[in-house]
């Protein structure tokens, strides 16, 4: 009885949790202004020698040094987002059949004194390529069937496996 | 009159056999459209399956199965993932080595990478919809029967059907006499 209290008090407060993290992101609850979830914030930088080599579209030293300390993929080059001040995208280079070998990466950020990288969600891709690489208007469909098509063949076996367990349990003696 | 479940309802059996044709027509529609705006494979197969049960419901369980018998159904409740996985295995063959499994890209539907992408998607929404339609059918149906069943074999009947045979001429006897 004891241990059946202490699991429980473990799942009521794990669930309370979770329903917190999950409260946040609804717009009532949270914050209002808050972005939608483009980008992951990595590290940032000391900003005056960097700042003229990027707009210039050369890739600072520093920062490779710093990206290379990390772990990171190398940027294979460099470029200012049109319309804004002190913003810059950077490309690294991928292998896929088919495709352009480039793929936005990196998102730098002039705040304040300093220069912020920040990397590109995956969602990016999806919003921004999706209709251009697919020819498929509806952003759920493409994503379903087309970049996440694994895990639809998955789902349908699920749906698959449930009928037929359905079919072992209930079926009684009739021909299959 | 109503033993068994089987009374007769007018205007159930009226707005149904009107209703079904369209609802059939709607969810092909929505898988057909699942590319171009919302829907989809599972949500047409489910109502498709709608469809079905709303037929099975207002007539007879017997009826149904006549119309959409055992063999056909567990032969399509296999055949939807036969045809998405089928299409996976093109992509796989006509990616020439490149181990593209579901990049449907490859199959040479038109000249196009994009357009055979597009063009697949549809055949898989189409695989997936099968599928749903099939097992939440079969669901059904085996749900229903099994309660028939239990309740037949207290009489001591052998086997599912001749019971149901039985149990619809009861019915049929029972309402001639009685009117």
């Amino acid at each position: 009885m004891k241990r059946l209290r202490a699991i429980a008090f473990i799942l009521i407060f794990l669930l309370s949790g979770l329903f917190i993290y999950v409260a946040e992101d609804i717009p009532p609850l949270g914050d209002p202004m808050a972005p939608p979830i483009k980008s992951v914030k990595l590290f940032s930088m000391k900003m005056e020698q960097i700042v003229p080599l990027l707009n210039q579209g050369r890739i600072p030293r520093e920062l490779s040094k710093e990206l290379v300390k990390r772990g990171l993929p190398l940027p294979s080059h460099i470029e200012k987002i049109p319309g804004v001040k002190g913003e810059w995208d950077a490309f690294i280079t991928k292998e896929e059949p088919h495709y352009a070998k480039e793929e936005k990466y990196y998102w730098i950020k002039q705040k304040g004194g300093e220069v912020e990288v920040s990397r590109y969600a995956f969602v990016v891709r999806w919003i921004e390529k999706g209709l251009k690489e697919t020819a498929v208007p509806n952003m759920v469909t493409y994503g379903l069937a087309d970049y996440r098509g694994y895990d639809t063949l998955g789902e349908t076996t699920v749906i698959f496996t449930a009928g037929v367990s359905v079919i072992l349990l209930l079926r009684r003696r009739s021909r299959l | 009159m109503k033993e068994g479940g089987q009374e007769r309802n007018i205007i159930v059996e009226t707005v149904a056999r009107v209703m079904i044709p369209f609802i059939q027509l709607f969810a092909l529609y929505v898988i057909i459209h699942g590319a171009g705006g919302p829907g989809g494979g599972f949500q047409g197969g489910v109502v498709f399956a709608s469809a079905l049960i709303l037929m099975v419901i207002t007539f007879n369980l017997a009826g149904g199965r006549k119309r959409f018998p055992e063999s056909i159904n567990t032969l399509l409740s296999s055949l939807g993932i036969y045809i998405y996985g089928g299409i996976g295995l093109l992509a796989l063959f006509f990616s020439l080595g490149a181990a593209q499994y579901l990049n449907y890209g490859f199959i040479p539907f038109t000249t196009l990478f994009e357009e055979n992408r597009a063009l697949a998607m549809d055949f898989v929404e189409i695989g997936i919809g099968v599928t749903v339609m099939a097992i939440i059918t079969s669901i059904f149906f085996d749900l229903a029967q099994k309660e028939r069943s239990g309740k037949k074999e207290e009489e001591g009947s052998s086997s599912w059907n001749g019971s149901l045979q039985k149990s619809l001429q009861n019915t049929t006897t029972g309402s001639s006499s009685s009117s």
